[in-house]
Order: structure tokens, then sequence, then C-alpha cells
């Protein structure tokens, strides 16, 4: 009896600021700040009415999904078949272009801040749109989404794409009869994890945007310091922005061990 | 087409946006690190643009590595972040995976709390925790000490108890927003956010443990304590040594938490440290930038090693 009831009190203490935050969001700003309404409160949806009016949230959260929507697919787009070149018709260097990849990953975003800021500004004009946002979510990426779709696709036993061969069909046939159906379930929960990332990325949907291509992130980020009083709103800006991320996590547990170690724990 | 083309053009378009990705803003942060260059400069205004004329050979890395006061601070500080967040997040994710490694009831809904707080965008973990958990005055943190002060001058009130209490010092909340604190804060909600990756991968590691030789230890008589170190830890040694490695490529490039929790007063790493060069002095920011390269491929190196190796069996 003792482990289950411990089991289930880490749980609730590592749930309880997301808990926290959530019933802070239907608290007035004022209750949200009183000792005596810290559990009883009359809960209201004022702070998330508030969010829409004045926080523009709608805009943030658009661009928010845009950015990540597109950046997933294109991400995915690009990473499909160069996953499944390497899992199916490997060379020599397949695995070092693989850890090479993977390397790319590791570079820290700080080291190259200011020329990317100079290139997107000065150079490509690409500063502050979205088309600048989608692609360098899907090139920061790029490296997990081709090595979990590579551990995937080993996976599926080469004696049925060599059957295909045999029977004559070709590669893009290969890839939309054979491949795609079996590794439905990797597919989709590498988009997912892929989506979420996105979502949550910090530094370059903050330093490279104003305010047309804004990211929640930023949202968050910038309004910070003159709503640290206000309670009540901020989080029900963060329940908003975090919410549903947190609920597509759910779905993905597994796929995350084999995305972020990229298959190196099974 | 032959049988090897088609495979190598699938690769192409993945290879070469990545190979763009990497090496153009890299290549342009090495030449910044060897020029003067700085944004705002009326004295020297040929010093405003990026030029080969304006070469400054490693003076901007001894600039960083000598005049400037930061630097040492800041890498310390990088390193003394990191390595509290991995002990601890290593700690408490081997405990309780542990822990929820077996069947009770509710296990799939521990799961579910328990991986949370790693879907949580870092922007939000840090605004939720500096404000309305740590804040000394309005946060939790702030209330609580209040509640158990109240609770303590009520105490002083009975007899004979009340003369012990009376000589009780009043508690007084701590500030994670102080100087002395910052790092402290940021190492706080970054372990909260990462010990569910940590829980996550030592639990799926632990379910391929070897069952037969666990029942064998336990006939042979040996304490749970000792399967422990004899047969689990020796079972997880590469997720452990995984976890470390992604967790230190990860903190070491730690700016929301930063920036949010003191704008980098008293708790400056290389990442924070450059972007404050970064708005004037391009040449000492593109220097800090290499070592923190150089910092990141340390760890980066064994981590690329690891997973080199179960990548083909």
């Amino acid at each position: 009896m003792f482990w289950p009831v411990l089991a289930w009190t880490v749980a609730i203490v590592f749930f309880f600021p997301i808990f926290w935050m959530v019933l802070t969001s239907f608290k007035t700003d004022a209750d949200a700040v009183k000792p005596e309404h810290l559990i009883v409160f009359t809960p209201t949806l004022e702070n998330y009415l508030n969010m829409i009016e004045n926080y523009d949230f709608w805009r943030f959260a658009k661009n928010s999904v845009i950015t990540s929507l597109f950046a997933t697919t294109f991400t995915l787009f690009v990473g499909v078949p160069a996953a499944y070149a390497m899992a199916f018709n490997p060379s020599r260097h397949t695995k070092d272009i693989l850890i090479w990849m993977l390397s790319t990953k590791m570079l820290p975003a700080a080291a190259v801040l200011y020329p990317m800021t100079f290139l997107t500004k000065n150079i490509l004009g690409l500063f502050d749109t979205h088309f600048l946002i989608i692609i360098v979510l899907s090139l920061i990426n790029l490296p997990i989404v081709i090595w979990m779709l590579f551990t995937y696709f080993k996976e599926i036993p080469k004696e049925i794409i060599e059957a295909g061969k045999m029977d004559g069909v070709s590669i893009w046939g290969e890839i939309k009869d054979i491949v795609l159906p079996l590794a439905w379930g990797g597919l989709a929960s590498t988009a997912l994890l892929c989506f979420i990332f996105c979502w949550n990325e910090a530094y370059w949907t903050v330093r490279l945007t104003t305010i047309d291509a804004a990211t929640l992130s930023k949202l968050i980020e910038g309004n910070r310091a003159p709503e640290g009083l206000f309670f009540g709103r901020l989080s029900a800006v963060s329940t908003a922005a975090v919410g549903p991320i947190v609920v597509l996590g759910w779905f993905c547990q597994k796929q995350l061990v084999q995305g972020l170690t990229f298959g190196a724990v099974k | 087409m032959s049988q090897r083309t088609l495979p190598r053009l699938m690769q192409t378009p993945a290879v070469l946006l990545l190979l763009v990705w990497m090496l153009v803003p890299l290549g342009m942060t090495i030449f910044f690190s060897f020029i003067r260059y700085v944004l705002n400069n009326l004295r020297k205004p040929e010093w405003t643009t990026p030029s080969i004329d304006n070469w400054r050979g490693f003076g901007n890395y001894e600039y960083v590595l000598y005049k400037s006061k930061d630097f040492w601070f800041a890498v310390q500080n990088s390193v003394f972040i990191v390595g509290s967040i991995i002990v601890l997040t290593v700690a408490l994710g081997l405990a309780i995976a542990v822990l929820i490694n077996r069947s009770f009831p509710g296990r799939g809904m521990v799961r579910v709390l328990l991986i949370s707080p790693f879907f949580v965008m870092p922007a939000v973990n840090a605004v939720l925790w500096i404000n309305m958990l740590l804040d000394p005055v309005l946060g939790l943190n702030g209330l609580i000490v209040n509640g158990l002060n109240g609770v303590i001058d009520g105490l002083r009130d009975f007899p004979l108890l009340g003369n012990f209490f009376s000589f009780w010092p009043e508690l007084q909340p701590i500030s994670f927003r102080a100087t002395q604190t910052s790092a402290y804060a940021v190492i706080v909600m970054v372990t909260w956010q990462w010990t569910p990756f940590a829980i996550l991968i030592f639990m799926t590691s632990l379910q391929s443990e070897d069952q037969q030789q666990k029942e064998a230890a336990i006939l042979d008589g040996a304490s749970a304590w000792s399967q422990f170190v004899n047969l689990t830890i020796p079972h997880l040694a590469r997720p452990i040594a995984i976890v470390i490695m992604i967790q230190a490529i990860f903190h070491l490039s730690l700016y929301a938490e930063i920036e949010i929790v003191s704008r980098g007063n008293g708790n400056k790493n290389l990442p924070y440290l450059i972007g404050e060069f970064a708005s004037n002095n391009i040449g000492a920011a593109s220097a800090t930038g290499i070592f923190a390269v150089i910092l990141a491929n340390i760890v980066a190196i064994f981590l690329l090693r690891i997973i080199g190796k179960s990548l083909m069996d």
C-alpha cells in the first residue's frame, strides 16, 4: 500500500504547478494573491475574455499554429525521402551523414544569433516573416525527424520491399503502397512531436520576430514584466498557450523516448 | 536512372539545407570573431560595418578571455547550472522510475501526470515558477511562509510551549530574483521540467530489464538495494549516459529562463553573455559564440559516439 501512495503523491507534486496555473486562471487578479482565496474562490472567465480582448491572443495563437503546422509539413516533406533512402538504400556514408546531421542540432543557437539577425534583416529581408520562422523551425527539427523516421523505417522487414521490387513496383509505389502504410503510426507520432517542438521553441521565435510573425512564446516572454502582478491574467494566457500541447504530448510519450534519444534507448 | 542515383537524390535536399544552415551562420560568426565590429561607435565609424579591413586577429578572443570580467563567471555559472540540473534530474528520475515500475491502481494516470511538465513551453515554465510559485510576497512561497509565521504567532499564546515559540525567529521567504539566488530558481524550474524526461527514458529502459536475472537474485537472497546497485544501475548505464549528455547540450543553451528570472542579474550563462555582447560588440559576441561551440562540442562528441555505436545494431 505504501508504494502506490508514494507514487501518487510524487505525481501530484509534479503536476501541481500546472494545476495551480489552471486554477489561478479562473480567479480574478485580486483573488489570486489573497491567502484566504487560495482554494476557495468564485470562478470567473474574466481573464480569458480579457486575454482575447486586450492581448491580441488570437494573432499570436494563429502565428503559432501556422508556423508549427507548415514547419512540420515541410520537415516531413524533406525528411521522409531522406530517411527512406538512408534506411533502405544505405551507402558507406549513411552512418556518417546521420551523425553529422545530428551534430548540427548541437550547435548552440546563441553562437549564431547575430549572423542570423544580420542575414535575415540586412541581406534577405525576411526578418519577422512567417516564411523565415517556418524555415528555421524546420531546420531545427529536421535532424530529429530524420532520425526518428530512420529508426521506424529500419524496423520494416527488407524482404517486403524486395518482394515489391520483384513485382516491378516503382520507388514511388514502394513508398506509397508499402512503406507509408507500415510506418503510419511512426509517421504520425513523428509529426506530432515535431509540432510540439515547433510550438515550444523559444529562442529563434522570440529573437527573429517583432510583431507580424510573433508566436505565443513571444507573447509570454514579452508581456511578463508589467503583468507580473496580475496572476489571473498571466495564468489564463499561459494555460491557453500550453494546454493543447500538454494534451497532445500525452499521446506521444513512447515516441518521445525514441525521438529524443535518437533510437539509442528502446 | 541507376539504382544508386535516386536514393542519393532523395537525401540531397535534406543534406543541402542542413549544410547551408550550419555553414553560413557559423562561417559568419567565425569571420566576425576575427574583425573589429561594433554597432555603435561614433569615434570609429568604419568599425560599424563588417569588413576584412578591420582585421583584429585573436584580439576579440583575448578581450573576452582577459578583459571582460563576465566571461569566466558565465562559464562557471553555465557549468554550475547544467551540473546541478543533471545531478538532480538523474537522481530524481531514477528514484521515480523505479518507484512506478510496478503495477498499481492508476499507473497510467500517474504516468500522464508525471510527464506533463515536459511539454510546458519554457517561457511559461519560467513565468509560472518565478511569479506564482517562488515570488517571496505574492507567490505560494511568500504565502506559505506568511502562513507559517501566523501559526507560530498563534502558538506563542500557549502556556509553556509559548515560551519556546517566543524565541522562534520570524521566517523570511527567500527571494529567488536576488543576485545570489537567481541561479537556484533556474535550476528548480528546469529540474521540474526535465525530470519527467529522465523518468520516461529510465522507465522505458527498465521494462527491458532481465526479469529472470532479478528472480535469481531474489532467490539468492539479494536485498532490494543490492539488486538496484548490481543489476538495475548497470542495465541503465547507457540511458543514464544519454540523459546526461542530451541535457548537457540542451541546458548549455538555456536562455528564456535566465532572461525571465532576473534578466541575467547574477546569473549569466554563455548564451546570455553572447546576447549582451550582441547588442553592440559583435566581435566579442562572435568570439564568445565560438567558445560556446567548443564547450558544446566537447559534450557532443561523447554523445555522438554512443549513439553511433547503437545506430547499426
